[in-house]
């Protein structure tokens, strides 16, 4: 239950609103829980979850989300201190109605308009922030003016070909020279160019050259840029062509450059419906903005998405998918060769939760492959591997290897864990050698374990 | 990765330049080098092949049964942060009922017990088997295969019959624990399986072997006792000398009780004190340490020692009064250590009338421990309805056994409820106590008393570890 808080403070505090004395008029039905608990006001804050969400409301002025009392009186209901009653309180019923009419998904903070619903989408954060798409909410540069658009186009095609130019220039002089201030300087220009995703590509090869083995993963980014910057300037010439079957790569170059793709563009599609099991979640900053991926694996489609959100350092973030669970949802798919990233469009309710089902991990390997296929910059993609046991790196000469990573593997053979992941003890401690359901986040450099579900179906977040 | 020679040329020549070293038969190098070297990434990553890994032995099967799941979550949120001072309760209360925790927890709880040898005892028993496996895997767990790995046995019989193969084939904690049941049932046959064993022990399983004896202690014992006295490590020599000055009538305890006459005497209504001038071989050997600790003085160090050992009954025979006269009359000098050496006695002799006495004098909660169940709860009540929130309450209340009865808890929240009043900052750690003290199952008692925010603090905590002490059941 406390998984859905936002930070450990308000763990804290909704202990002390989870004793039945603080609560009043509380109640539980299949698919709300209320009450209304004194606080420091004059009237008594009233809270309300909507259990298919979750998504949560309370009067009180907290900006963390869900607040406090929120969290008190989840916690009041799992220890089973909040009576079951046939029909919810009318404020209860008004708000369900309210919520239910706008078909408002709680996954993806609504937009602006919206701001008077109890999410508290972070889209303000949303402008100008060098990460693909993060830009689509609050974006002036995308609307219905041609002009700035047709001069965006042309400082995106104008960084690009400067980024094309230097990254040869540096292969010719030599990479044993790269140093940190050469793209910090050639990020800035790129932002300046308004190409955010490529900008903060390039300010994360710095990071590169702690590694040991610096050199072949600095090529290995640079030629994926360089293969960017060159897709970039063919792009006209492919878009006269009229090449239909590469339309969804056009996107997937434009998206990578940075250009923000609208809500109302995405939702405009076709959305799939399905049972969408939540298979686990990462969040990551970078430049004091927090990024929250949350992935799912439609259980009749087999279809895997990707929930993004974003926040700036200290904001709160959109109350995720609690993992584990699953959504009966349409989602629509952002446009693009390998299409992942999705919005939830209308959630039906929830569903009943179950392990989602596996692959091998040559199967895996082949669904990683296919999707590198339609989209070469692809470095992050979410499989489900089934039956898996997490196995010791191999050993050489009789003597377990040291230093070696550790495995997730099948009967004839397994995939490497991404060095961040370490000894994965707690995977380890679940298995006991035994085979296991993993979810895991597929990139370059190995696995990150996810999710894995013990013999007694629970749920657990590695 | 296929044709890695192709990929490092490829690499060594990035690294270097172009400029210095141009591919073969490429006009525009760089343009040829990066875009074979996004052939060769992307095919890397998309031809990617399955590795073997080293062989992973399956855990063996468990035999105990494991925790509820919602006992298991709530250890998961007191590991993650929850409430932390009650991880001990929560091991306590498992382990007591010979349960294991959920696999997953494994990891954390090692590594807590990795860093806090105090809950060592009680993963023993919830480890489990798969615990053991996992500490065969990593060497920062191993202190585990140390431990008890099972419940204690249930009755006689089975104590008696398991004794021989665990004696000698078991942990270091399942021989101590095996030890322990045995001497509760039968205690000079405890006695006689140590003496079998003991020149082979190591010297820290004899002194954790000889603590087993507190247990049942008898003068049967004397004899042997009185050898390991001459012991080569010295935890060993005073676990010895504490056990016999526990022992009434023991040979030590006459040889201390001689020396007390020659530091103690009573003249004109007031106690006359002649601390040891030296402290010689016979006296090291009945467990007075020669060396005192910095900044403190070596004879009253001696003496203090001294009277802890000497048993306390010479006292009113030598000095010709009870107890609370004694105690009252206080000596001229040196009264600071004779005061010392008598709590210590108390305590180490588990004499109540004199703990009763210099609990009067000096408020310590080991003195407590001295008295008589019944007597303690209501020695401690009057204490705290007759203090100040201080240093001195937080410290008794501190070494106050729990659980807290329905008295010491009313006390306890009604000191609370006066100190709300006037200093409101200071009951932290009071109110931290009385939540994890009092009976869990009194927690309507702090919920009825007063909507003040530390009453329902510590009605909160209560009813946190009445549900956790439920769900272990």
């Amino acid at each position: 239950m406390l998984a859905l808080a936002p930070d450990a403070p308000s763990r804290k505090a909704a202990q002390g609103v989870s004793s039945p004395g603080k609560w009043s008029g509380a109640g539980v039905t299949a698919d709300a829980l209320w009450g209304e608990c004194a606080g420091s006001g004059a009237t008594p804050y009233r809270a309300c979850v909507d259990l298919s969400g979750p998504a949560y409301r309370c009067g009180c002025p907290s900006r963390k989300f869900p607040c406090k009392h929120v969290l008190g009186l989840l916690l009041l209901w799992s220890a089973d201190g909040v009576p079951a009653v046939a029909e919810p309180a009318a404020w209860v019923t008004e708000w369900l109605d309210r919520r239910r009419a706008r078909g408002a998904a709680p996954v993806p903070g609504p937009a602006p308009a919206h701001a008077a619903t109890p999410v508290h989408g972070p889209a303000s954060a949303r402008a100008a922030v060098p990460v693909p798409g993060a830009a689509q909410a609050a974006e002036p540069g995308t609307g219905p003016d041609p002009r700035r658009a047709a001069q965006r186009e042309r400082r995106v095609a104008a960084g690009l070909a400067e980024l094309e130019s230097r990254l040869a220039d540096q292969v010719r002089q030599g990479l044993a020279g790269a140093r940190h201030d050469h793209w910090d300087d050639l990020a800035k220009r790129l932002i300046d160019a308004q190409a955010p995703a490529v900008a903060g590509a390039v300010s994360r090869l710095g990071a590169v050259l702690a590694a040991d083995d610096w050199p072949g993963r600095l090529l290995g980014e640079y030629a994926l840029l360089y293969l960017l910057a060159v897709a970039y300037r063919r792009l006209p010439g492919a878009e006269r062509s009229g090449a239909d079957p590469e339309a969804g790569l056009l996107h997937t170059v434009r998206e990578r450059a940075g250009f923000p793709v609208a809500r109302e563009e995405v939702l405009a599609a076709p959305a799939v419906r399905d049972v969408w099991d939540v298979l686990g979640g990462r969040d990551e900053e970078h430049d004091r903005l927090t990024a929250r991926r949350v992935w799912l694996l439609g259980r009749t489609t087999g279809r895997v998405a990707l929930l993004l959100s974003y926040a700036h350092a200290g904001q709160a973030l959109d109350a995720p998918p609690v993992t584990g669970t699953a959504l009966d949802a349409d989602l629509a798919f952002y446009p693009g060769s390998a299409p992942l990233r999705a919005l939830v469009a209308v959630q039906h309710g929830a569903a009943p939760a179950a392990p989602p089902s596996g692959v091998t991990p040559e199967r895996a390997l082949a669904e990683v492959a296919a999707a590198l296929a339609k989209d070469p910059w692809l470095d992050s993609w979410p499989v489900v591997l089934d039956p898996v046991t997490p196995m010791p790196p191999a050993t050489s000469a009789g003597t377990p290897a040291r230093n070696g990573r550790w495995l997730l593997a099948g009967p004839s053979g397994g995939l490497p864990l991404h060095p961040s992941a370490g000894t994965p003890w707690r995977l380890v401690a679940t298995s006991g050698g035994h085979p296991l359901t993993v979810a895991a986040e597929w990139t370059p450099r190995g696995l990150r374990p996810l999710t894995t579900w013990d013999a007694e179906g629970r749920v657990i977040v590695l | 990765m296929n044709a890695p020679s192709e990929w490092d040329d490829l690499v060594s020549a990035a690294l270097v330049g172009t400029g210095r070293r141009p591919l073969p038969g490429a006009a525009a190098s760089e343009v040829e080098l990066l875009e074979r070297a996004a052939v060769r990434t992307v095919r890397a990553r998309a031809g990617q092949t399955l590795r073997r890994g080293g062989p992973l032995a399956v855990a063996p099967a468990e035999t105990q049964p494991v925790v509820s799941r919602a006992a298991g979550d709530r250890l998961a949120r007191i590991l993650g942060g929850e409430r932390p001072r009650l991880l001990t309760e929560w091991l306590e209360t498992a382990a007591a009922r010979g349960r294991r925790v959920p696999p997953h927890l494994l990891p954390e709880l090692l590594g807590q017990g990795a860093a806090d040898r105090s809950i060592r005892p009680h993963l023993g028993v919830l480890a489990g088997d798969r615990g053991r496996w996992l500490a065969g895997l990593n060497p920062a767990w191993g202190f585990l295969l140390q431990e008890i790995t099972a419940p204690r046995a249930a009755g006689p019989d089975a104590v008696r019959e398991i004794s021989r193969e665990t004696w000698e084939l078991g942990t270091p904690g399942d021989r101590r624990a095996h030890l322990g049941a045995l001497r509760a049932v039968d205690p000079a046959a405890a006695r006689l399986l140590l003496e079998t064993t003991w020149g082979t022990e190591t010297p820290d399983d004899r002194a954790a072997f000889l603590g087993v004896l507190a247990d049942r202690l008898s003068p049967a014992d004397e004899p042997f006792l009185e050898t390991a006295l001459d012991d080569r490590r010295r935890e060993v020599r005073h676990q010895a000398a504490d056990l016999l000055t526990r022992l009434p009538g023991s040979r030590l305890g006459r040889r201390m009780a001689e020396r007390a006459t020659r530091y103690l005497a009573v003249e004109d209504g007031r106690i006359q004190v002649t601390p040891p001038t030296a402290c010689d071989a016979a006296m090291e050997r009945d467990g007075i340490r020669a060396r005192p600790p910095r900044g403190t003085g070596e004879r009253g160090w001696w003496l203090q020692q001294a009277v802890a050992r000497i048993p306390l009954e010479v006292w009113t025979r030598l000095l010709g009064r009870p107890p609370g006269e004694l105690v009252r009359l206080r000596a001229a000098d040196w009264g600071r250590e004779v005061t010392a050496g008598w709590v210590r006695a108390a305590v180490l002799q588990g004499d109540p009338e004199w703990a009763r006495e210099l609990f009067a004098w000096d408020p310590l909660a080991d003195l407590l421990a001295v008295l008589p169940r019944a007597e303690r709860e209501g020695v401690t009540v009057d204490f705290v309805r007759g203090r100040g929130l201080d240093g001195q309450l937080i410290m008794v209340l501190g070494g106050a056994s729990a659980p807290w009865g329905p008295d010491l808890a009313q006390a306890v929240l009604e000191k609370i409820l006066e100190v709300a009043g006037t200093q409101p900052w200071n009951l932290g750690e009071l109110t931290r106590l009385a939540g994890e003290r009092i009976d869990p199952t009194l927690y309507g008692l702090a919920e009825d008393l007063s909507p003040e925010p530390p009453i329902q603090e510590v009605a909160a905590l209560l009813r946190f570890r009445d549900d956790m002490v439920k769900e272990l059941q």
